[in-house]
């Protein structure tokens, strides 16, 4: 019996290992900033280590590091990808130790508190130049409580809605330009056999893109983020209400039982052909063309819903992470070297050509069409998707309580006014505006 | 003398032996279990920012994951469902698993071509179960309620998992289907054991039938019954794959599929709360002791009651 209760012992204690794993550190990042002085001249040869999680574009990352190498005689930047699941706590332990890398790419906004509060990356204000940058996404790598920048932001996601262009002409619609035209058009695609709309609105964090996607125009976008950040406004105000009422009225548009269709079965109905619309990140992209290479790709921004606070139709975007320097990293002088060179036009263009993502530079080339047009799209009117750039610094998040309140709504326990509510009082418990 | 020395010697040899033996044990055991079980515990006394250990603060994680947000309601939450887990698996799992066991044990035939059926699922990842079975119920291409529409049944079609009230059934249902071989197992090997005389002599006592099974098999059977149940606490009081692979790591729908490993999970690596190494392991002390204690005050009542049945 004493054999068993042991064994039932080690299954109990599993969960303890996990939170195990984050050793403690009680050294600051001060030391290591001037042994950075250890470096020689720039002759010496040298090797940068940086740590990624995107397993997928480590050839990519390879290419690109190439080009820098031919450059700069005697530095070599290895690429070294993570599983993105395990990354964070790779990440955490690597930057802790002696045989952490030289940079690292780190996660954005609330994501990246813990490791500048630990002091474990190395602020660079006036040591790179970011005047290249789209300077509203530098908030992405910004210290929420000493203000400092800590990275360089190197992609953007940007929030719009992609449809299916062989339906569209099947069915003789156009792109709507105005709020009735989309009510219009997704009437005639339901009329016409085809799901207006796919989502996967089991999986909650897709909803709160749902709602930029539908209602940001509605509540103003901008203009909201600033009064609710100075804190004279919050979710309760009639017009956020409102645009939380517009995700609800949507529900017409997608399948009975949509609360049960899973992210990836919203993917199928869009690529399978079964829907004609897919309201959506820029991240899609890539699963999109691969899994119906066929398929002719529209994209367009949801018009101004009646009462809009937004005079266009805007597109919610925020940076998806940034390039940081270890603060015990030994070869700091070169990392700033390469930081540099990563905050420039020359390394945002290879990065679009080569991965094929949305940069953080400004004024870059998309050879992609629909990438090209997404660009513009997003440029015509630039938002913040609030509940991930600005709610994330605490718990609750603002994304999962908005995305868990729309649940509650789809389901008919909570209306329009309860979810903003609910986000309103869950981030009240740790967001203060105007700091 | 000689009659003195031997017990002694006898006495000597495995204790020096013995602690040999048990050193490379002790050893993993300490690293392993002792000193993350020992830092998680000392960890969630002390604030946090990230990897940075801070102040002490005694219990103020504890405080927090029980008065303030989110966990003032996820906690409970979580937690209810668990004991439905556990709750729903004694029920259905485990009785299921009994009553499989006895007709297997009396076909004797084909037993271990279904004990092997029965066991398979029990295999694989449970992870990859959860996926599974999330297709099969989907509303859109899951063939569940493809197949009740197909035989007129098509107002019972439902979506399985985004509705919360059949949702967290829904999990126990494949968590059953999963483990549904565990207790068979179990319970067939506790069957075979029974000695056939014991069986044969209820029968010239007259028993026979459901009588013979209350009042000989089913008390042969309690130990088992003891250690499934245990075993069934804690898997329902620690399952995640299920549920992450179902609900996400936010219990979908809102909140309705939440349980403590997810509550955990998302604390420890998800949350955007830069103090979250102190609230996640004040979580994942609070649950270890909770298991822990329940697990070993069931086995103490457990062994009590067989002792009295036999006595």
């Amino acid at each position: 019996m004493r054999k068993r209760i042991s064994a039932l012992g080690l299954i109990g204690v599993a969960a303890l290992v996990l939170a195990g794993c984050a050793p403690a550190a009680d050294e600051t990042a001060e030391e290591a900033t001037t042994s950075a002085s250890a470096t020689a001249e720039a002759v010496d040869p040298v090797t940068l280590t940086m740590w990624s999680w995107r397993t997928e574009d480590v050839e990519k990352y390879n290419t690109i590091f190439d080009v820098y190498e031919a450059a700069n005689p005697g530095v070599t930047v290895e690429f070294e990808a993570f599983l993105n699941t395990e990354y964070n706590q790779l990440l955490a332990t690597g930057l802790e130790g002696s045989d952490g890398p030289d940079l690292a790419m780190v996660r954005a906004y609330g994501g990246v508190q813990a490791l500048i509060e630990a002091g474990q990356l190395l602020p660079i204000d006036g040591l790179v130049d970011t005047s290249s940058v789209e300077q509203s996404l530098l908030a992405a790598a910004t210290g929420r409580t000493d203000g400092s920048l800590y990275g360089v932001p190197f992609a953007t996601q940007t929030l719009q809605m992609f449809y299916n262009k062989g339906i569209f002409d099947e069915l003789g619609v156009t792109e709507p330009t105005t709020w009735d035209e989309f009510i219009a058009l997704n009437e005639a695609i339901d009329a016409g056999g085809y799901t207006p709309m796919a989502l996967g609105a089991k999986d909650s964090w897709m909803l709160p893109i749902f709602h930029e996607i539908v209602g940001a125009a509605r509540y103003g976008g901008p203009e909201f983020r600033d009064e609710l950040l100075a804190g004279t406004s919050d979710f309760t105000d009639a017009d956020y209400v409102a645009s939380i009422q517009i995700v609800n009225d949507m529900t017409e548009y997608m399948v009975d039982d949509v609360i049960g269709v899973a992210y990836a079965d919203s993917q199928i109905q869009f690529t399978a052909g079964t829907a004609a619309q897919f309201p959506g990140g820029s991240f899609e992209l890539g699963n999109f063309t691969t899994q119906a290479p066929d398929m002719e790709l529209g994209v367009y921004l949801v018009p101004t819903p009646p009462n809009s606070v937004s005079d266009k139709p805007l597109a919610a975007g925020w940076a998806d992470g940034s390039f940081a320097i270890n603060a015990k990293g030994e070869n700091q002088e070169a990392a700033l070297n390469l930081l540099n060179w990563l905050a420039t036009e020359e390394f945002g263009q290879l990065f679009v050509d080569e991965v094929k993502q949305f940069s953080a530079i400004k004024g870059l080339t998309y050879t992609d069409p629909v990438m090209k047009e997404m660009n513009e799209l997003f440029a015509s009117g630039p938002t913040a998707y609030i509940n991930l750039v600005d709610m994330r610094y605490g718990d609750p998040s603002g994304s999962t309580l908005i995305g868990e309140g729309i649940q509650s709504m789809f389901l008919g326990d909570m209306n329009a006014t309860g979810v903003s509510t609910k986000l309103q009082d869950g981030v009240a418990t740790w967001f203060t505006p105007g700091a | 003398m000689k009659t003195e020395n031997k017990p002694r010697q006898h006495g000597k040899m495995p204790i020096l032996i013995g602690v040999s033996f048990v050193i490379p044990a002790l050893m993993l055991f300490s690293v392993f279990i002792l000193y993350p079980l020992t830092t998680a515990l000392s960890y969630s006394f002390f604030s946090w920012k990230g990897t940075l250990r801070g102040d002490f603060t005694g219990l103020a994680n504890y405080v927090t994951v029980f008065t303030k947000a989110p966990f003032d309601e996820a906690l409970p939450n979580a937690f209810s469902h668990n004991l439905l887990l556990f709750a729903g698996a004694m029920v259905f799992q485990n009785s299921i698993g009994l009553a499989l066991a006895v007709v297997l044990h009396k076909i004797g035939r084909v037993k271990r071509l279904f004990q092997t059926l029965f066991t398979l699922p029990y295999l694989v990842s449970p992870l990859v179960v959860g996926y599974l079975w999330s297709l099969m119920l989907s509303p859109l291409f899951g063939p569940v309620n493809a197949t009740l529409r197909q035989i007129g049944l098509g107002e019972f079609a439902q979506p399985w998992l985004g509705d919360p009230t059949t949702a967290i059934w829904a999990i126990v249902f494949i968590t059953a289907w999963q483990w549904i071989g565990f207790p068979m197992l179990l319970y067939g090997a506790a069957l075979g054991g029974i000695p056939e005389e014991i069986s044969e002599a209820a029968e010239i006592d007259g028993a026979s039938g459901q009588k013979k099974f209350r009042l000989v098999t089913f008390p042969l059977l309690l130990p088992a019954l003891g250690t499934v149940s245990i075993l069934t606490f804690i898997g329902a009081m620690e399952s995640f794959p299920i549920p992450y692979a179902v609900g996400g790591s936010t219990g979908s729908p809102a909140g309705a599929t939440d349980v403590m490993a997810l509550l955990f999970y998302r604390t420890a690596f998800e949350s955007g709360d830069v103090g979250s190494i102190g609230t996640s392991s004040a979580l994942a002390m609070l649950l270890f002791l909770f298991i822990f204690g329940v697990a070993v005050a069931l086995r103490t009542s457990l062994a009590r009651a067989e002792r009295k049945l036999y006595d």
